[in-house]
């Protein structure tokens, strides 16, 4: 069994793509990895659109600015972005990049990448895992489309909020009710036209591993 | 404070305890629906900011949910600014607080955030803020409103204000 450790390690969020279009037997391989994902009783509660249409992501894109902006304008406001991009030296960069965040252009790159899929999970067929069972189909979804080369991003900000979650459903026809399917999030797939900084830092397993009980930080003696 | 009005506290603040522990704060933009269904039964009319948020304002203390609502608008006309007095669900932000759980939901704001967007077609609203006063019985509520879609990225210092 090979092991996909570097694979892992090796992936990135990727938000710039080439406008080249993805092969369909790589959709549908990006979609099976996320069919093989582990459910709880095997419910499988998760549904897939696959959305290339230019005006279909632009909205998407749209609403993704105004979910992202809206929060990030108020959080500005309030200098909690300031703080959290406090280790960029120079105050140019830091401002273009305070106001790529704020301004919400950081989260609408649906409407540059060739393909998003949207993840949702039907509430109506007895499943008590839905959100679990969509994080772990995007995962694969992420690592698969790495392993073919592709960029993706998994992005639940823009449906993050109620009133958010119901015009994504509206853009894709997706049924309403709250008791009918969960958006959880969608992932944009495309050709990368970035490289980004890697790795970016990771806390270490020393500081967030404990062992045979909360808040032991010595590794016992094994065998 | 009589027993079914401890008990609807009481049933809240466990609705959103749970949903905290589900979500983060997450459970903040989950809920930004709560309080609104009441709100719009009751016939808002105005066309501009003040119009609608003084008629929601008077329907609350008229149904009891709040003793005074003071409100002011800033931030280049995107931050809303609510002072909350004699809320019935002050209770249920005390028992968040002794939860360990900051107070996300308040239900007066999101129902004067509803109206903006039913009413006057805002783009999209956001509470920000909320800092409770259990002593002086006053929470002051800081919520971004965005009339237009361009309104977002309209940044200035709130602690200015």
């Amino acid at each position: 069994m090979p092991d996909i450790l570097d694979v892992i390690v090796s992936r990135k969020s990727i938000r710039r793509y080439k406008p080249d279009p993805v092969p369909d037997e790589f959709i549908d391989k990006v979609l099976e990895a996320a069919r093989w994902a582990p459910t709880g009783e095997n419910y499988q509660p998760w549904r897939f659109i696959v959305v290339r249409d230019q005006a279909t992501r632009n909205r998407i894109a749209d609403l993704a600015r105004l979910g992202s902006g809206s929060r990030m304008t108020a959080w500005y406001c309030m200098g909690h972005m300031q703080e959290r991009f406090a280790g960029i030296e120079d105050p140019e960069k830091r401002a273009k990049v305070l106001r790529f965040m704020y301004s919400g252009e950081v989260s609408a790159f649906a409407k540059d990448a060739p393909v998003v899929i949207a993840v949702i999970g039907t509430l109506m067929e007895g499943s008590v895992d839905v959100p679990y069972d969509l994080s772990a189909a995007i995962e694969n979804m992420c690592l698969e489309a790495h392993s073919l080369g592709l960029g993706a991003c998994w992005v639940h900000g823009p449906v993050a909020s109620t009133r958010d979650a119901k015009k994504f459903k509206e853009i894709l026809g997706i049924p309403t009710g709250l008791g009918q399917y969960k958006v959880i999030a969608y992932v944009s797939i495309g050709w990368p036209a970035e490289s980004r900084k890697h790795p970016r830092p990771k806390k270490p397993l020393e500081e967030l591993v404990f062992w045979e009980k909360f808040g032991n930080k010595v590794r016992p003696r094994h065998g | 404070m009589d027993d079914r009005d401890r008990y609807y506290n009481h049933l809240l603040f466990r609705l959103e305890q749970l949903l905290y522990h589900e979500l983060s704060d997450c459970a903040s933009w989950k809920t930004e629906l709560v309080g609104t269904d009441f709100i719009q039964t009751q016939d808002i009319q105005g066309s501009s900011e003040p119009e609608i948020i003084e008629a929601c304002i008077e329907k609350l203390k008229a149904a009891g949910l709040a003793k005074d609502i003071a409100y002011k608008i800033g931030g280049k006309g995107i931050l809303l600014t609510l002072t909350v007095a004699g809320c019935p669900h002050m209770l249920k932000e005390q028992l968040l607080r002794e939860a360990g759980i900051k107070p996300y939901s308040c239900l007066a704001a999101n129902m004067i955030l509803d109206q903006l967007i039913e009413k006057l077609g805002y783009a999209t609203t956001y509470l920000a803020d909320m800092k409770v006063d259990a002593e002086t019985g006053q929470c002051v509520i800081r919520a971004a409103i965005y009339a237009t879609p361009e309104k977002i990225g309209e940044v200035s210092d709130w602690s200015k204000e």
